[in-house]
């Protein structure tokens, strides 16, 4: 062991994120920024290594720290964990050295006994205790895969052993193939205590994007649900609301929030995703990370960085993979059009493809609309082969009920229609006769026929100045026209070529493409 | 027996050729066809189709063949269906999605192991409805035209597999559970779609 299993979260860790995982060095960052997060710890990702070989040794050898991590706690919260009157609940959540989003278990409100339940009753309410008991046993059970046992400390124990365990979880293994990241490592456990976003009418939870992260607006972006629990916005089984809505309910909290995310971004030089709870008008920051983000916020965002000084050129064009630009580059649904349309049903993406029309639920006025050359988009509350005639005519389908098998998505992806299904029951009936556009990518039907647009190297002014760009920092200064050698296509191999035949400037039909190439080739940074 | 046969027919393609309906019933029906024409319960044109008075005279036909049935036998024979129904479903969809995107069919093991499954879904799904012929002897043709699917998807025309407007497994495996929704009395509605 080259550190000790059990660090402190308190903005003193001084370790890197491949020991404290990528959540436990964000939150000990947002401490010793004084930003307000509730305190925790983390058992280091060699820990989670050591754990993979020898489970029941490990977890022996490091209880005693894992205990004194939680005295820690105690006294900075004044609470103790297991018993009253106040009580202490924790959350104990995964954190590997890469963040892995929704891929390994998270267990909160973790410290519950009957006794426990009742000082938390006596505390906030009888609704808040019972509400937070039945989130934990749903949870436990779930995750654990036994009922939850009454001794918390059997409970933190499970719990930090399930988390471990979910390191080799089949999706966390697929994530980790898909992606290219090393399944050597494991992860790291932190253990943090609860703040409660369901604990009263000020509370709540929610989601907070530091720059809208799907059209790189310099906006912040977000979502927000009143009551909930941290696991209700990430579910996406609940209805939440902007994060406008925070802004006319709590508007002092609102204006703190925002300015905690700017912080962060300017500590992280990148665009922030935060986790956030609000308990009865207090702010608390859960965790932070480099939002994700679609292609044109990626390009638009990295030049907004660059131009306020908080990256260089070439970091810049490093934020930049070449498939993002080839994504721009093709027709789509430009996600400022997206946002714009209202959004009149969600459902399941069943076959890919955006389409546009007038909505018919009957598959007779449906061909006779086609008949006379109208674009027509059915709706149904499921089809049947009797609907084969409907669908053939349609650019697009929509279904109330059914799932990824269903006739509707089968028969879709058979003709190569676009469509969504599953988006409930009255549907048909709210969206007949409107021109609607079914988005088959995102699962989505919004009102309006939406133009499907690309980008492209010589009109678009972002692609452009990132082409500035590139050409002061690529080895390989690649250019639309001009009297130079010509290059055929931007791809590695012919790229590698020409800067091995000490070309220093070339012709290619996509100059932006070649140099991230060259760049990506060449190491620079 | 016939007019049954070919009025259900139509209604279960929405809208058919002569020449596709003759395929999918196995039989020139043309006197049926042209009987039912001149009668007004079909609709004659590039394609037939129902009438409002063929719908009625089908349903009537319809609840006149399950009044004959041994109920509590289609319902066992049904759940047999459903049981079978769920994984067959599921190996369509990962016929056409693998990791999620469009089955490219470039990975040669991958399409092998999915249709592999078609031949046990095959296995379970033929006695079940040998059981359900004996109580409607109509449906027995939906074995024969399953089995002739999966003979031009074992010569290699994978498009028998899922494509709709001809006789694909999924067209008449789709068709097949419509009719035994109906034969148990239900809709669609109050099963899964």
């Amino acid at each position: 062991m080259s550190t000790r299993p059990v660090i402190q979260l308190d903005g003193d860790a001084s370790s890197p994120p491949d020991v404290l995982g990528h959540k436990g060095h964000g939150i000990d960052m947002m401490r010793r920024n004084g930003l307000p997060v509730p305190p925790a710890f983390c058992i280091t990702t060699e820990v989670g290594v050591r754990y993979r070989a020898e489970p029941e040794a490990t977890i022996n050898a490091i209880w005693d720290d894992v205990l004194a991590g939680m005295r820690t706690l105690e006294a900075t919260t004044s609470r103790t964990f297991g018993r009253g009157p106040h009580p202490l609940l924790v959350s104990v959540r995964s954190g590997a050295a890469v963040s892995m989003p929704g891929m390994m278990d998270t267990l909160l409100d973790l410290g519950f006994s009957d006794d426990v339940e009742k000082a938390l009753a006596a505390e906030g309410s009888v609704e808040f205790a019972r509400d937070s008991r039945r989130r934990f046993t749903e949870t436990y059970q779930r995750i654990v895969t036994r009922p939850a046992p009454d001794d918390p400390y059997q409970q933190l124990r499970a719990a930090i052993e399930s988390v471990f365990t979910s390191w080799d979880s089949p999706r966390a293994v697929a994530y980790r193939a898909h992606h290219g990241l090393d399944d050597g490592d494991g992860t790291a456990v932190v253990v943090q205590a609860m703040v409660f976003g369901n604990i009263n009418a000020n509370s709540g939870a929610g989601v907070v994007f530091s720059r809208n992260p799907m059209t790189g607006a310099n906006d912040e972006f977000g979502e927000w649900l009143p009551g909930g629990q941290g696991d209700d916005v990430v579910s996406g089984t609940v209805d939440v609301e902007p994060i406008a809505a925070l802004r006319s309910q709590q508007p002092g909290v609102y204006d703190q929030l925002i300015s905690a995310a700017r912080s962060l971004e300017r500590l992280s030089s990148d665009v922030q995703e935060v986790e956030f709870t609000i308990q009865d008008a207090t702010l608390w920051l859960l965790q932070t990370r480099a939002a994700k983000r679609s292609a044109q916020a990626a390009v638009r965002l990295a030049l907004q960085l660059l131009d306020e000084g908080l990256i260089d050129e070439a970091e810049t064009l490093r934020r930049i993979a070449p498939t993002h630009v080839e994504a721009l580059l093709q027709p789509s649904l430009q996600p400022e059009t997206r946002m714009a349309a209202q959004l009149l049903a969600t459902g399941l993406p069943a076959g890919p493809g955006v389409a546009s029309g007038r909505a018919y639920t009957e598959v007779d006025a449906a061909i006779d609309a086609a008949d006379r050359g109208e674009d027509v988009i059915l709706v149904r509350n499921h089809t049947s082969p009797d609907d084969i005639r409907g669908m053939l005519v349609a650019r697009g389908i929509v279904t109330e009920t059914g799932g990824a098998t269903s006739h509707a998505a089968v028969v879709s992806r058979e003709l190569g229609r676009a469509a969504v299904v599953g988006c409930g029951g009255g549907v048909a009936e709210s969206l007949a006769g409107k021109v609607v556009t079914v988005d088959g990518n995102q699962g989505e039907v919004r009102e309006g026929s939406l133009q499907l647009s690309a980008w492209s190297e010589d009109n678009t002014p972002e692609l452009r100045e990132l082409a500035d760009i590139a050409r002061r920092v690529s080895p390989l200064r690649a250019h639309a026209r001009g009297d130079y050698p010509r290059l055929d296509r931007h791809t590695e191999a012919e790229v590698r070529s020409a800067m091995a035949s000490g070309h220093s400037d070339v012709v290619s039909a996509s100059p932006l493409l070649a140099m991230l190439a060259a760049i990506r080739l060449s190491g620079v940074s | 027996m016939s007019e049954l046969g070919v009025l259900q027919a139509v209604r279960l393609k929405g809208r058919v050729s002569r020449g596709d309906l003759a395929a999918t019933l196995g039989e020139d029906r043309f006197d049926v066809i042209d009987r039912l024409v001149s009668s007004g319960l079909l609709l004659d044109g590039p394609t037939l189709r129902l009438s409002p008075e063929g719908r009625r005279r089908l349903e009537g036909l319809l609840a006149d063949e399950r009044s004959h049935v041994d109920t509590a036998a289609v319902l066992a024979a049904y759940g047999e269906f459903r049981s079978v129904n769920a994984e067959f479903k599921a190996l369509v969809t990962d016929w056409q999605l693998k990791d999620g995107q469009p089955n490219t069919h470039e990975d040669a093991g991958y399409d092998a192991a999915v249709l592999a499954r078609l031949d046990d879904v095959h296995r379970r799904v033929t006695p079940t409805i040998a059981a359900v012929a004996t109580q409607l002897p109509r449906l027995s043709r939906y074995s024969v035209k399953l089995q002739t699917a999966l003979d031009n998807i074992h010569a290699g025309q994978t498009m028998w597999l899922a494509r709709p407007l001809i006789d694909s497994y999924h067209t008449v495996w789709f068709e097949l559970h419509e009719e035994l929704i109906l034969a148990t009395g239900r809709t669609r509605e109050t099963d899964d779609a």
